[in-house]
């Protein structure tokens, strides 16, 4: 049985913006799970009715064999949930928290100071732990969040964009860590906007944009989907203006829909790069096209994401292999 | 019943510390009343020789009024909190602990209730120092603070309405202060009933601040007045019912 069993799961917010529009997906013991989808697709809005903190229109969300709307006590002792924004007391020290979070989750004062002071040293905020969490950086108050989330030791963790905001080598660490978690057993549910982490983490996910699950499959089953590998066409700065001509010339080498233009490029995939690219610098040659920088690269999470995402509208705004940023609402 | 004990002990247990902490959550409600108390206490000095005035002295006679003060601006510094804990995510933080929601509530009234004490503690110590008497003595005084922090825990719904539903802390601030003035205004809390204009003194009578300080006042200055102590009681309960429905209502919306 899975261990998180999603049906036709809707929610409709008041005002009538359909935020989740019928998803079906089950997440599996032991799992990473990444549930990929830009700003406003749906993300948070799937995790929050997950750990029984918003109730759905429609549909079922059952987790570990409860179904979320009728015995939602007993989802929240199996769970824990590191939201997007982070929520910790800052008045209140690293170990305060941790310690508050535990008794809230039925342990004893004991067990509570124990667990707590587990949790610093394996998050590596021992040294911090009796400073108040408002003078702690963003890393570290990340840190204590999850902490906070582990601090009844869950079989099943609900993480919404865990590493926004923080630096790369943060953000790496926390990869780290969510790994060998995941190895102790955990099943760890994971939202995210960066492909990259998806990539490095989940060992399957789903695409969701405006609130449908647009593919699902193993990293690499959707790089494949692609078809092979990606030629890039970087062009020399002062031709940045042809992209488009240049995406109509290559455009009949691609084995996956038209040729992708971004800023200053263009990107086709294809099954038999090594004799494509010749025919690619044939083209450009005699079209007088000057090429800056030619490229045969594997398909990376962005090209799917762009082209289930309706990727027309955005693919302006990246350049090839960057890692797609979106801007954080306030809340 | 042990069980949210248990937990709202948690959970007071958190914004105690938070006070202990950091003092400006003990002092925010009180340096106000403490100005008027000073400022009043002087301005109005000479009150005490009017005819129809039947207090020693218009200390004698602010004290209750002060106290009054002090719970009903500690009540919207509990809206506020509510608002900046929503804010902080740390609402959420309690709804998704296997605790019940009404333990969160309890928690919250437990820790105002506690404050407010303490606060009304602190008037009293203040009033001694600057001379005020307590008639009926540390019995007197026990019962004033309790009757203050039940009413300001009846107080603290309606701010917690006010909170819940506009979802801002500085907003509810601002109502806050728009709403006491008046309604301490419209009372028996700066003038005594027989000194008001006939109109006033009526309005005063439907005003619930009216009867806390009276029988605030009577315990500072006459004695155990018990249809005092007991109409002071009843309307604090009557409006807690009103606030408190109103204030649940609020919290399950924005909760669900
Ligand atoms: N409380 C709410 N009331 C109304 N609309 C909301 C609310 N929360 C989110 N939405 C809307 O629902 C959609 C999905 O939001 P969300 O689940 O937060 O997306 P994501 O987490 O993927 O960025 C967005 O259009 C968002 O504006
Ligand atoms: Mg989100």
């Amino acid at each position: 049985m899975p261990l998180i069993e999603v049906s036709n799961l809707v929610k409709v917010y008041p005002g009538g913006i359909r935020a989740v529009d019928d998803i079906t997906f089950t997440v599996d013991r032991g799992e990473v799970f990444g549930f990929l989808g830009p700003n406003g697709a749906g993300k948070t809005t799937t995790i929050r009715i997950l750990v029984t903190l918003l109730a759905p229109t429609s549909g079922t969300a059952v987790v570990d064999g409860i179904d979320v709307t009728v015995a939602p006590e007993e989802v929240r002792k199996r769970v824990g949930y590191a939201a997007q924004f982070i929520g910790v007391d800052d008045d209140l020290t690293a170990r305060e928290n941790l310690v508050l979070q535990g008794r809230l989750h039925g342990l004893s004062k004991t067990e509570a100071r124990r667990r707590g002071d587990d949790l610093l040293e394996i998050l590596q905020l021992t040294a911090a732990a009796d400073r108040r969490a408002g003078t702690f950086s963003g890393g570290m108050k990340r840190r204590l969040d999850l902490g906070q989330a582990l601090s009844h030791d869950p079989e099943l963790l609900f993480l919404d964009e865990p590493t926004i905001g923080l630096d790369p080598p943060t953000r790496r660490a926390l990869w780290v860590y969510l790994r060998e978690l995941n190895a102790r057993g955990v099943t760890i549910f994971l939202t995210t906007q960066y492909l990259e982490e998806a990539d490095a983490l989940a060992g399957r996910l789903a695409i969701i944009d405006e609130g449908v699950i647009v593919i699902e499959g193993t990293p690499q089953a959707l790089k494949d989907d692609l078809g092979g590998d990606a030629i890039t066409v970087t062009l020399a700065p002062g031709d940045g203006s042809q992209v488009e001509r240049v995406a109509e010339l290559i455009g009949q080498y691609s084995d996956a829909g038209a040729a992708r233009t971004y800023d200053g490029a263009v990107r086709v995939f294809t099954r038999d790069a090594a004799s494509r690219l010749a025919d690619v610098v044939r083209t450009l040659d005699s079209a007088g096209i000057h090429v800056a920088r030619l490229e045969v690269s594997e398909p990376t999470l962005d090209d799917v994401f762009l082209r289930h995402t309706g990727g027309k509208m955005r693919v302006e705004e990246v350049k090839p292999r960057s890692r797609m940023m979106f801007t954080r609402k306030p809340r | 019943m042990i069980r949210t004990f248990r937990e709202s002990s948690i959970l007071w247990g958190r914004l105690m510390r938070k006070m202990v902490r950091v003092k400006l959550l003990l002092f925010f409600a009180l340096f106000q009343p403490l100005l008027f108390l000073l400022l009043f206490s002087q301005v109005f000095d000479r009150l005490d020789q009017l005819p129809g005035f039947a207090y020693d002295s218009y200390l004698q006679f602010l004290v209750p009024s002060i106290i009054a003060l002090t719970a009903l601006n500690s009540a919207f510094q509990s809206g506020i909190g509510m608002v900046t804990d929503i804010e902080d995510g740390l609402l959420d933080k309690f709804l998704i602990a296997p605790i019940r929601r009404s333990s969160i509530l309890l928690g919250k009234v437990m820790a105002d209730a506690t404050r407010m004490a303490l606060q009304a503690l602190i008037i009293v110590g203040v009033s001694l120092i600057m001379g005020a008497r307590f008639e009926t003595g540390v019995l007197g005084v026990l019962m004033m603070i309790v009757l203050a922090a039940c009413f300001g825990i009846a107080w603290a719904g309606l701010s917690n309405v006010i909170a819940l539903r506009t979802g801002n802390g500085e907003l509810t601030m601002m109502i806050g202060i728009l709403i006491t003035f008046p309604v301490l205004f419209l009372s028996t809390s700066f003038m005594p009933s027989a000194l008001l204009p006939s109109w006033l003194d009526i309005v005063a009578t439907f005003n619930p601040i009216t009867y806390i300080v009276e029988a605030v006042r009577a315990l500072v200055n006459t004695g155990w007045d018990w249809n005092a102590i007991g109409k002071a009681f009843g309307v604090t309960a009557g409006l807690a019912v009103v606030t408190f429905t109103a204030a649940t209502a609020a919290f399950r919306k924005v909760i669900s």
